[in-house]
């Protein structure tokens, strides 16, 4: 396996942009990833799509072949991978893997996504099954995926009495990250007082404590070190890249079941602590060694909860960190320092490619306004529908 | 009444319980039924219909405050209840939980599974889901 690293990285605004297609907004952001590595289309050997849910073309979602065959027909690989709102970041592992082989010395991941106002409804087209818990969870109860964070943040008071307070912290924090980030959607302030009025969605969460939906692009290109020192430039590596999906017994409310079988000793959300496992163990490096962490923070529970499940703290221990500024840029381990998608708002498969975009933009020095002074090594942790994880490590 | 989706739920003797498979080799169940056993471990993989006890213990829960989208049919909306009900076969069920002030609720206290009619069709037929309710005696 080669060395694999990051040649150029961009990402169009977040936002609601219902005039811009999701293709036209796929090729923003990679017009700009190419930009960044100082590469043509035409250089780019293989293309990988994160396949999106809700738009796209042929009926596969987002998808490399409209966008080659859209910009550049030079031949390249064209791949297209699901995985929910994980699919980003298996969208660069998989971009990682053409590199490291062999196979292709430049490719380039994208993510782009156009969402449906509101709760995230079922797939267009999506039939009425009754063995298929995206239908059941809405026909017998009506559960939208608030609900299921909540069920988690309930739990969470009632295991290391979590209180209203420290949630709402959590949602400040992420907030006052991105006051610094002139990409984010959302950039004002905000007080635990301005959480604790915000209307309620699904008891113990507020509106300011769950991610809204967006549209979105990021594109990130990957290729060999020879690639990198003609670029110039910080080398930005990805150490590690890892994907998973969820083991027997993992006690997690996940979207969308209906029931859980725990079993004794079962890892929680084992799908994406598996993949940060791996993916720390690629990099031969441990928690400790993390400068910047970039989590899938849905909701206010993901920010105390993920800490914890990954392995940077003790169960019921990051209550504690949050309050005494370890997750604040300047703390011991900064936790989304973009903001997160509290900020940004989620625009599914193309967050992962986003979260590996600002780890870039971190190590490399250029996250102007919310920078982790002297970040060297930057972690992703992502979640996606149907049991996906990923995580994606990288290291200067 | 008619239950909203067919296999998931059976009432009988004004007893209501929710339907699983149970695992021949490692004895899980699985809610709901038809799902294959998913243990890595388990090579028997044979699946049993089996029912889960009518009452199990208050895991989590929260009041849903914002009305989901169309395909669910409740008439006369209003925020409710959805919680986690953990039944002794080991198994976690999400559903509704009636009957009960959301002040009231206490995690581990005891529920039972019960019938309730979500909406009418046009042709005058009731359709029924699963919900929890406060078992007789209360706490448990």
């Amino acid at each position: 396996m080669r060395p694999v690293y990051v040649l150029g990285v961009g990402a169009h605004r977040w936002g609601k942009f219902p005039e811009i297609s999701q293709r036209d907004l796929a090729l923003d952001a990679l017009r700009q990833a190419l930009g960044d590595a100082a590469l043509s289309m035409s250089r780019v050997g293989g293309l990988v799509a994160a396949s999106s849910r809700f738009e796209g073309g042929l009926g596969w979602g987002l998808h490399a072949n409209e966008i080659l065959q859209s910009v550049s027909e030079h031949g390249a690989a064209a791949l297209n991978v699901g995985g929910g709102c994980a699919a980003g970041a298996n969208a660069v592992h998989a971009a990682a893997m053409m590199v490291a082989s062999g196979q292709c010395d430049v490719v380039a991941a994208v993510g782009a996504e156009k969402m449906p106002k509101g709760f995230i409804p079922r797939p267009p087209g999506a039939k009425d099954d009754p063995t298929d818990s995206d239908y059941l969870r809405w026909k017998l109860m009506g559960a939208t995926n608030p609900v299921y964070w909540a069920l988690e943040a309930r739990r969470r008071m009632h295991d290391f009495g979590t209180t209203a307070e420290t949630f709402a912290a959590a949602s400040v924090l992420m907030h006052r990250h991105a006051v610094g980030n002139p990409r984010a959607r959302y950039r004002s302030e905000c007080t635990v007082a301005d959480v604790l009025a915000s209307p309620m969605v699904s008891d113990p969460l507020r509106l300011l404590g769950i991610c809204a939906v967006s549209d979105g692009a990021a594109a990130v290109v990957l290729g060999t070190e020879a690639e990198a020192r003609r670029r110039g430039g910080v080398m930005v590596r990805v150490a590690g890249s890892a994907m998973a999906t969820g083991l027997y017994g993992d006690p997690a409310t996940r979207v969308p079941t209906v029931a859980t079988m725990p079993q004794p000793g079962a890892v929680h959300t084992s799908e994406v602590a598996t993949a940060a496992r791996r993916a720390m163990s690629q990099a031969g490096i441990g928690p400790v060694d993390v400068d910047v962490l970039e989590i899938a923070d849905n909701s206010v529970w993901q920010v105390l909860a993920w800490p914890e499940l990954l392995g940077f703290a003790a169960p019921g221990e990051a209550d504690t960190m949050l309050l005494r500024g370890d997750f604040s840029i300047g703390g011991r381990l900064p936790l989304n320092p973009s903001g997160g998608f509290l900020s940004f708002g989620e625009a599914t498969t193309a967050q992962g490619v986003l979260q590996v975009c600002e780890l870039a933009w971190q190590l490399r020095g250029e996250a102007t306004g919310h920078q982790v002074d002297g970040a060297r090594i930057g972690m992703s942790a992502i979640l996606g529908l149907g049991a996906n994880g990923a995580s994606i490590v990288l290291s200067r | 009444m008619t239950p909203i989706v067919p296999g998931i739920f059976e009432t009988q003797d004004g007893s209501t319980r929710l339907l699983t498979s149970r695992c021949a080799g490692c004895g899980s169940h699985r809610f709901p039924r038809g799902s294959r056993c998913t243990n890595p471990d388990c090579l028997d993989k044979a699946l049993l219909d089996d029912r889960l006890s009518g009452s199990g213990v208050l895991y989590s829960y929260t009041l849903q405050c914002y009305q989901p989208p169309d395909l669910f049919p409740m008439e006369q909306w209003a925020p409710y209840i959805i919680g986690i009900v953990e039944f002794p076969q080991g198994v976690r069920v999400m559903g509704m939980v009636r009957s009960v002030d959301p002040s009231a609720l206490r995690i581990g206290m005891s529920l039972r599974t019960d019938v309730e009619t979500l909406a009418t069709t046009a042709s005058g037929d009731a359709l029924s889901t699963y919900v929890f309710v406060p078992s007789e005696g209360g706490a448990p």
